[in-house]
């Protein structure tokens, strides 16, 4: 799954130079946690005012939030997210630098993915993607080879220590093949719904 | 000032810290909630929390397979908790401090959860905003600007 896939297309848009309680305002009507700030000219960033900047920064200080304005708040320029992002690197990246929600940017705005999206339409409790998999077969294919030179290659250490690169190997397979499923068929299943009474396409039960 | 239990949430569901992640995840879809709460064990014992933050940076971010990680793995716990008469205000500056965003309010037992969306939506911090003047008034009692005539 794509971060394009489970992100929430309402966003609003706010002016930096708006106050702090107009910000709150718009928050409440629309039920949102954060509004972006969008580019001022073309070469300006993204930024992003989040309830939580809110209540830090303003409420916990008993600061005027119609004297105070979003840029003096906001987070700009902040992370932004691209829509082919995988799901499992978005968390990942969410979890290194500690934030909860990004705006989806490619061209333009197109949406914002927050960790409730995360939770509640991503397919990681049915479907959890093991990452770096490539990663860890090239270390356990190496781990294997030292265990091999060194115990002998009938020895069963050396069988162990394969069993485990083979396993890893048809993890990786695994995942590639339902991604695969997930983003498209091949040509040759398009070919089959459409002429499902050709030769090619029979499916044999014998 | 507006007190905690005024604008707490008091829809609250616990889970137990043996409970599978995945478990845990039903239950927060289910009633559409961003925490849950781990009740103490025995007399004695802390609360505890885990969230949805929990769940997305140390189970979905690792690729870790919900059905077999636990809610003890992940949660906080002990946890800070809020007392019902703390004003909203200061609930807010303990999160600031603390870095966190929401708390379970105890007093004798579960008696609600609150975060930074109840004091956003629902304290009164943008119609009466503390002034600087009441704040110094507070801290200095006995000034003679702080003196009220009747």
């Amino acid at each position: 799954m794509k971060a394009s896939d489970i992100m929430t297309q309402a966003v609003i848009t706010i002016s930096g130079s708006a106050t702090v309680a107009e910000a709150v305002k718009l928050l409440k009507d629309k039920g949102l946690r954060a509004l972006i700030v969008e580019p001022r000219h073309s070469s300006d960033p993204y930024g992003i005012v989040s309830e939580t900047d809110i209540v830090y920064k303003v409420a916990a200080h008993g600061h005027d939030p119609k004297s105070m304005h979003v840029y003096e708040i906001m987070t700009k320029p902040c992370i932004v997210i691209n829509p082919d992002l995988g799901v499992e690197y978005v968390a990942r990246l969410f979890s290194q630098s500690r934030i909860r929600r990004a705006p989806v940017i490619q061209g333009g705005l197109l949406g914002i993915i927050s960790t409730s999206d995360i939770l509640r339409k991503s397919d990681f409790v049915e479907k959890p993607k093991e990452l770096f998999l490539e990663d860890r077969i090239d270390v356990a294919r190496a781990e294997a080879r030292t265990i091999c030179k060194e115990k002998g290659d009938t020895s069963p250490d050396c069988a162990a220590a394969w069993d485990i690169v083979e396993e890893l190997q048809m993890a990786a397979s695994d995942q590639r093949s339902k991604d695969k499923e997930a983003s498209e068929k091949s040509s040759f299943e398009v070919y089959c719904e459409n002429n499902p009474n050709a030769k090619e396409c029979r499916i044999h039960d014998d | 000032m507006m007190q905690a239990k005024e604008i707490m949430t008091q829809d609250v569901v616990t889970v137990r810290g043996s409970a599978t992640i995945a478990d845990a995840i039903t239950k927060m879809k289910d009633k559409g909630l961003r925490a849950l709460i781990v009740e103490p064990r025995y007399n004695g014992d802390p609360y505890g929390i885990v969230t949805e933050t929990d769940v997305v940076y140390k189970v979905a971010a690792h690729g870790h397979d919900p059905k077999k990680m636990y809610v003890y793995e992940i949660m906080t716990k002990p946890c800070i908790v809020v007392n019902p008469e703390l004003g909203a205000e200061y609930v807010a500056r303990l999160f600031a401090n603390t870095r966190i965003r929401r708390a379970p309010v105890i007093q004798n037992g579960l008696l609600g959860v609150i975060s930074i969306s109840d004091i956003l939506r629902k304290s009164d911090f943008v119609e009466k905003p503390k002034s600087d003047f009441d704040r110094y008034c507070e801290e200095n009692p006995g000034a003679r600007e702080a003196r009220m005539y009747d």
